[in-house]
């Protein structure tokens, strides 16, 4: 298997009137083809970022440094224009939000074959059987008559189905998956979850998943990396992860998830405090406030990321199974 | 699954009266009418609703009804082809700037600001009293005065337009389908085209219909101060000349003043029901 992407160092920042705000901090990692990984962490601790910064997606005020490498290739090198005709082709983006990500003033149609006329130049009428395909496959009844619909007159799950339809119109390598799910309702999302996974076995594409529900990636990745605070704080194989994770703050990700077991009546675990402000690098590790197993030696000083050469990482001092 | 809204009985007025003035502009010469700048010497200072003469005459003999439809098309004219390239002129600026961001668009909000700074009964008098005024050897040809008359108030709307449509795209730029579109490779400009433009046009239709009432007004206020179209040709030139006769035949002012406030109150009427329809669909979104 070859090296789809590779980041190395990558780090985001953002200029705020309150100062610099680093959004993700020293990021490496290598996915290979055809692999997934899931990208998970609370809101704010920059895995959107992330997705868009390895795309080259950013706003105006965001400075990235490091290197990112598409199919052995440094694109964080390339001119913007040449860096446009890998997306879409080479790598595309499915959105959070299915409201937003349609424009309400154009048809479905118009919208789905946008892509293919202008990236693939596809005839009118080959494009149109190639999105009725599209929708096709994507499971939405009726395709011929959904193509001339708005998207106000189609549900949340339907919308989604049809940003997917688009993202993967031009058959791209690599997938960005940004919180697919976290705006449909649960029967959805497990539907749609599917619907990604086969379309990546079909057409053999990497995909990143960004989201804040390890649930979620449990059953469709490949590889997990966990996101604190801009950090990677925890990479591994998601088998691995899930039977022997090292991170204080996965298990208590993990915990935090509610079951059904519970007892009614029981108060849900969470994660006490909150993130520490992005925009102040404060010596320790960044988790240390919220940690039940925090020492003096947290507080002082960040841990590095500790390789446990199995292809686990983590950024603990003292991980969970270690000896304390 | 349409819905078909009842509409403000202002709607259909508002609507009769400016389809009746297009009709004028466009099919008024083909009317039988009395020629409007040859005077009937038979019938001088006729009240409204004589034989032969429907509104009346001028004191000097002139018919009163074929001076508003003839003032109607020059009306017409010089505001649809004003704020029509001043609305496009002002659209490029506005939504480049505001989508390209940058350098260009500070110094396109400087010059918005500086341009609206200007008071622009005073920009059309000084562009027309140095560019097209009355010499003493010839008059200044109507046609010229039409065009720097046309200049001039072109010059107007382009902020006026150009800030609206700035501030729209803006809003609608950092939309997700923006950034969703972008991320499928689309170049600007086909995003501007298909994504920006058909959102942002609703809202520069509505400026562009008080634009038209304020372009009117400003016509007639050049001609009262008698550097407006020449010869009694618009509905301002009549009311200017028509003010000397103000106490034998008052319809002489309160004609052309009517066709002008109907005018501008409609097309007011019909841009604030453009933005209401507007809020409404946005509010859907």
């Amino acid at each position: 298997m070859s090296s789809i992407l590779r980041l190395e160092n990558l780090s985001v920042s953002f200029q705020t009137p309150r100062g610099s705000l680093a959004a993700v901090r020293d990021v490496s990692f290598e996915l290979n083809e055809g692999e997934s990984l899931g990208v998970v962490g609370e809101s704010g601790s920059g895995k959107t970022v992330l997705s868009r910064a390895t795309m080259g997606l950013l706003p105006g005020t965001a400075t990235r440094t490091g290197k990112v490498s598409f199919l052995d290739k440094d694109i964080s090198a390339m001119p913007r224009n040449e860096v446009r005709d890998l997306w879409g082709t080479g790598m595309a983006m499915i959105f959070q939000d299915p409201m937003t990500a349609l424009n309400p003033v154009r048809r479905i149609g118009d919208q789905l074959m946008e892509s293919l006329r202008v990236r693939l130049s596809m005839p009118k009428k080959e494009a149109k059987a190639k999105a009725i395909e599209l929708l096709k496959r994507v499971r939405i009844p009726d395709p011929e008559g959904i193509l001339r619909k708005y998207p106000y007159q189609l549900s949340g799950g339907m919308r989604q189905r049809i940003m997917i339809a688009i993202a993967v119109s031009c058959e791209p390598k690599m997938l960005f998956a940004d919180e697919p799910t976290t705006a449909l309702d649960v029967t959805v999302q497990a539907q749609v979850l599917e619907l990604l996974s086969e379309l990546r076995r079909e057409f053999n594409m990497a995909m990143i998943l960004v989201t804040h529900d390890l649930g979620v990636v449990a059953g469709h990745t490949d590889k997990i990396a966990v996101m604190y605070a801009g950090d990677v704080v925890e990479f591994a194989p998601t088998r691995q992860l899930f039977k022997n994770m090292k991170m204080p703050y996965t298990e208590a990700l993990l915990k935090s998830i509610p079951r059904l077991e519970t007892p009614t009546g029981t108060r849900l675990p969470v994660i006490e405090g909150r993130m520490p402000d992005p925009t102040k690098d404060e010596p320790g590790c960044p988790f240390a406030s919220r940690c039940a197993y925090v020492t003096d030696k947290c507080r002082a000083e960040k841990p590095p990321l500790i390789d446990n050469n199995d292809g686990h990482f983590y950024r603990c001092w003292f991980p969970i199974g270690g000896e304390k | 699954m349409k819905t078909t809204r009842k509409r403000p009985i202002g709607f259909y007025i508002a609507g009769s009266w400016l389809s009746l003035i297009v009709f004028f502009s466009i099919f008024g010469k083909l009317l039988p009418l009395p020629t409007w700048d040859a005077s009937d010497y038979e019938a001088l200072g006729l009240k409204p609703f004589s034989s032969g003469h429907l509104l009346g005459t001028t004191m000097d003999g002139y018919d009163m009804f074929s001076g508003l439809v003839n003032g109607s098309r020059i009306s017409v004219f010089v505001s649809v082809i004003s704020v029509g390239l001043g609305g496009a002129i002002g659209a490029i600026i506005g939504i480049s700037s505001a989508y390209y961001r940058g350098r260009y668009d500070k110094f396109v909000v400087l010059l918005f600001n500086v341009m609206l700074s200007i008071p622009n009964l005073v920009l059309s008098l000084a562009l027309i009293s140095t560019f097209a005024s009355d010499t003493q050897d010839a008059n200044a040809s109507t046609l010229r005065r039409v065009v720097v008359l046309i200049v001039s108030l072109t010059i107007v709307i382009i902020p006026l337009v150009g800030r609206i449509a700035r501030a729209s795209t803006m809003q609608w730029t950092s939309r997700e389908f923006v950034i969703a579109s972008k991320s499928m490779g689309t170049e600007n400009r086909m995003i501007i085209r298909r994504h920006i433009l058909p959102n942002v046009a609703p809202a520069m239709l509505a400026i562009a219909f008080l634009a038209i009432g304020s372009v009117i007004i400003v016509e007639g206020s050049l001609a009262l101060l008698g550097i407006g179209i020449p010869g009694g040709a618009s509905w301002g030139s009549m009311l200017a000349a028509g003010r000397l006769n103000l106490e034998f035949s008052a319809h002489e002012v309160y004609l052309p003043a009517l066709a002008i406030a109907f005018t501008v109150i409609s097309t007011n009427w019909f841009g604030d029901y453009v933005r209401n329809s507007l809020d409404k669909r946005e509010a859907k979104i």
